[in-house]
């Protein structure tokens, strides 16, 4: 297995996407009761539900890259939805994006000034802003959103959106007024084994998709480029690793620190805004952001600290609520505890080959409940897709804590000149 | 910053200008003067030696002079240039560079990004220009003979090749000037003699060198001329011609040095420790301890040479009982305690001094009644039953205090407010007064001054007169030649050779621990076994 760590990230997490897909059409076809698992509803489902948790995700990557936990995301995100709400029924939709990254950024001044300033321990400082974030949203709703029309102390009116966008030629989309051959689309409706597969799901990520998820997307390999080819990231990245060696060298790591923090919030802002947009929720609607910010902190420890991993965490943890939302008859739910049974196995073959014999047992017993479940129940009730995200973090903390990357002075209080 | 008065037109420093001259620095911490009054002058291209015990200032003006604190009173001059550096920017940006004794590196980062960190060239966009700055890395590393590989990892080096590092590091940014604070101290007599051929050449580069020791015969060695500092003050500044290590040490401490000579042997039959055939780690990866066996009698003082990362850690942490071994067994007095935990370990008899006395002997914001009583927390005097006895445990740590000369105002201040050396002593009167069967002590004198060397040698060979069976486990060779019974060099894990003291020298030792001796020597067979 040598030859996998030696290719390049996204080379590795491609080839992961490719083997998954390839074991949800293996059990979709041998079960034969959903198409759901591989459809390009579920595709699209699972890119609006990933936007925002990627965002988070790359959020905590700055920030932690920069040596400040950032556990706040959550209420910075809440501040980036309401800010994001309340600019978009304003003055339209892109502004509402500016808006709600301006409100992440607030949040995350207060971190900011809290952790580097004033060396508050970073947890409780992240504790604070997620209820001040809330509280603060709510006294705003009270205030402004109570005089619209149809807007309350717990819900904004109808927020408008960015609009949407088909990708030429490979999904069907417009060049300047004339229909492109949606090539994706027609492998799609060949029903080829796995390559269709890949298709309708590709094709899921192309069509019909706002500007405003591509930008999020596009903010992959810009954070990669910005964190390890520019002299920016370089500085950035030695305030998370090693901040005395970084002050020797004449960095001024507390203004690097809050570029992190802020930029920290200016990505969860902007999460918070889309979540407001009608891609998600298209209104304000007071607990909508349901923890997605813890959940794009998972989705960083599950990359690793790294963007291209931080989309691929962001993507697994929205496919079962995506999933969930097609999921009208509740079979394609069922097929995915299969599918749990099968990753759970693999996992238990690959502790074998480790010598792990705990983490093999524990996987085996998982893979072993879950396939019983699966077979002696014709359907699953709907918590289970919403938990199964959850689960899958705990999972890659149990088994993969030893082989995470942290940066190496992550959360601890730093002072010039000690 | 820079208020030049007589500096020439073309800015180029003016060649009879000494490099440095330090006049009246004086540097106040609340309750502390680090440096009171400092003066001294550097000539252009001589090496120069601070010495001066931990504490007497030596590290705070080092600091001064690289910018990281600035100076309550006195003036610098580089080149003949008055300056005030507002922070190490400033003086990188005069050509002054500095090695640090803690190396300023970030183990997760490349070499190449450690070097070029804060001097980074960049094309347009801030992209940082990877293929210059290796080219120009190369040519440094060449043209002084430092040799690293631009794209490794800092943390896959060792000791020798990240100083290296940092010595690229400086010359990188052009410095004219380097400080470089107590670099030997974490290298065996080789690596040492490698680095005084880089210093000479540097040197002959025209590079000016100042460099903190309190190593006397290396001072000796390699410096053109040495300031000595006592108590923040500037005793003298002499030539290196004619000085001995005695004369610098009387004006390092105002007395004569100590050494850590045992006279008659103290060895019994008794075996009070035995590591039988143990191997740590290991599974696919090379053992950390590979098959080692030895014992420590009472009265008898065993000493581990060895390179750092050679095993000695894992070794000390598979007796205390920090780490299970994979294989083996460890007996004290006669008893299997392999599977016991640390708790009854030590409550069996095992003392510890750690290595790291700031990460495993102390809890640094815990008073020192309480730090006196760890490890031994639930036996009389620290513990009545299930509860902590306060009055108990205050009253040892004053017997602690006295018996083992820990200066301190009172018990109730944190211990990082000690220095060093008192903790050290705290440390070691924690442990042997808690009547012991077998110390084990890991660099029990790192970093600590000449006198709190002394005192701590002192307690290890009264107590080994007491019968007390001590695993010693030193970086600094004369100290474990001068103390041990029996010297034992782990080299991969394994025990290489089992020496006499009586009859090594630091250099035939550092051949043993850098695995040199092995091939080239065959009495090395003779040697292996227990003794």
């Amino acid at each position: 297995m040598g030859w996998i760590s030696s290719l390049p990230g996204w080379a590795r997490w491609a080839l992961y996407a490719a083997i998954g897909i390839f074991v949800l059409s293996l059990v979709q076809t041998l079960t034969g009761e959903t198409t759901e698992l591989t459809s390009v509803g579920t595709s699209q489902a699972m890119l609006r539900w990933g936007v925002p948790i990627l965002l988070a995700g790359l959020g905590g990557l700055f920030s932690e890259r920069a040596g400040v936990i950032n556990i706040g995301l959550e209420g910075m995100m809440i501040l980036g939805m309401w800010f994001g709400a309340w600019g978009a029924i304003n003055y339209g939709g892109w502004v509402g994006l500016v808006v709600g990254v301006m409100g992440g950024v607030l949040g995350a001044l207060i971190h900011a000034i809290a952790t580097i300033n004033f060396g508050v321990d970073h947890i409780i400082s992240g504790v604070a802003i997620n209820i001040i974030g809330p509280a603060g949203a709510r006294y705003l709703s009270s205030e402004i959103f109570s005089g619209y029309d149809g807007g309350s102390i717990t819900q904004s009116p109808r927020v408008p959106g960015v609009g949407k966008f088909d990708m030429p030629f490979l999904a069907g989309g417009d060049v300047f007024g004339w229909q492109s051959p949606d090539l994706l689309g027609t492998i799609g409706e060949l029903e080829i084994f796995f390559l269709s597969d890949v298709a309708n799901l590709t094709r899921g990520l192309m069509s019909q998709v706002a500007p405003s998820t591509m930008v999020a997307v596009a903010l992959v390999p810009i954070s990669w480029y910005v964190l390890w080819k520019t002299r920016f990231g370089l500085r950035l990245r030695i305030c998370g690793e090693a901040p005395k060696q970084g002050e020797a060298q004449g960095i001024n790591v507390y203004l690097y620190k809050y570029y992190g923090v802020l930029l920290s919030g200016a990505l969860a802002g902007l999460g918070g805004a889309f979540i407001a947009s009608p891609e998600l929720g298209g209104i304000y609607l007071e607990g909508q952001v349901n923890n997605r910010g813890f959940i794009g902190l998972a989705a960083l420890i599950f990359g690793n600290y790294r963007p291209a991993g931080i989309l691929m965490g962001a993507m697994l943890f929205a496919y079962p609520f995506g999933l969930g939302l097609r999921d009208i008859n509740e079979t394609a739910s069922h097929t995915l505890l299969l599918v749990t049974a099968v990753a759970m196995a693999a996992i238990a073959l690959w502790a074998t080959s480790k010598g792990r014999r705990l983490d093999m047992v524990v996987a085996a017993v998982m893979a072993g409940l879950c396939a019983a479940w699966y077979f002696l129940s014709d359907t699953v009730p709907d918590w289970w897709v919403n938990i199964l995200p959850f689960v899958i973090v705990l999972l890659v903390l149990f088994f993969n804590a030893q082989r995470l990357r942290v940066p190496a002075a992550d959360g601890e209080p730093y002072r010039r000149g000690e | 910053m820079t208020q030049g008065n007589d500096s020439p037109a073309d800015g180029s420093p003016t060649i009879n200008q000494p490099a440095i001259e330090l006049s009246g620095i004086t540097k106040t911490f609340p309750g502390v003067v680090a440096n009171d009054d400092v003066s001294m002058t550097v000539a252009q291209g001589e090496i120069h030696a601070i010495c001066g015990e931990n504490g007497a200032g030596k590290s705070t003006l080092m600091k001064i002079l690289y910018g990281m604190q600035s100076a309550d009173e006195g003036t610098m001059r580089v080149f003949g240039d008055r300056v005030d550096f507002k922070s190490p920017t400033d003086a990188i940006d005069l050509g002054i560079g500095m090695v640090h004794q803690h190396f300023m590196l970030a183990d997760q980062l490349t070499v190449l990004e450690n070097v070029v960190l804060g001097a980074e060239p960049t094309k347009s966009g801030g992209r940082i220009d990877f293929e210059a700055a290796k080219a120009h890395l190369q040519e440094v590393s060449e043209s002084y003979g430092l040799d690293v590989d631009p794209d490794d990892l800092v943390e896959t080096l060792g000791v020798g090749e990240r100083q290296r590092v940092e010595i690229i590091k400086v010359l990188y940014r052009g410095a004219k000037i380097l400080i470089l604070d107590e670099p030997t101290a974490v290298l065996v007599p080789q690596e040492v003699e490698e680095l005084f051929r880089n210093m000479r050449e540097l040197k002959a580069d025209g590079a000016t060198i100042l460099f903190i020791d309190h190593k006397l015969e290396e001072v000796l060695e390699i410096a053109d001329s040495i300031t000595v500092l006592r108590h923040g003050k500037t005793v003298a500044t002499l030539p290196n011609e004619g000085v001995t290590a005695s004369d610098l040490a009387e004006l390092m401490v105002g007395s004569e040095l100590p050494s850590p000579e045992i006279t008659e042997s103290t060895v019994t039959d008794t075996v009070t420790l035995e590591v039988r055939n143990l191997t740590v780690g290991g599974g696919g990866d090379r053992p950390a301890v590979d098959d080692v066996s030895l014992k420590v009698h009472a009265g008898e003082i065993v000493g581990i040479a060895g390179v750092e990362g050679n095993g000695q850690s894992e070794l000390v942490n598979a007796i205390v009982g920090t780490v299970s071994p994979s294989e083996g067994s460890v007996f004290l007095s006669g008893e299997d305690i392999t599977r016991r935990n640390v708790r009854t370990r030590r409550e069996s008899g095992i003392a510890y001094v750690p290595e790291d006395r700031h990460h495993e002997g102390l809890l640094l914001s815990a008073p020192l009644w309480e730090n006196a009583a760890l490890g031994h927390q639930t036996k009389p005097p620290y513990a009545r039953g299930f509860f902590i006895d306060r009055a108990g445990a205050r009253e040892h740590t004053e017997t602690i205090r006295a018996g083992f000369d820990v200066r301190t105002p009172n018990i109730d201040v944190s211990a990082q407010t000690l220095s060093g050396g008192n903790q050290q002593k705290l440390i070691l009167g924690r442990e042997l007064t808690s009547n012991p069967k077998l110390l084990v002590a890991a660099h029990p004198t790192r970093g600590i001054d000449i006198g709190a060397q002394a005192a701590v040698w002192d307690e290890m060979r009264q107590a080994r007169k007491d019968g007390l069976a001590t695993l010693l486990i030193s970086a600094d060779l004369d100290e474990l030649i001068g103390l041990s019974d029996t010297i034992v060099v782990m080299f991969r894990g394994g025990v290489v050779a089992t020496l006499d003291p009586s009859d090594v020298t630091p250099r035939t030792l550092g051949a043993y621990m850098t695995g040199a001796a092995i091939e080239s020597d065959d009495r090395t067979d003779d040697l292996k076994g227990t003794p």
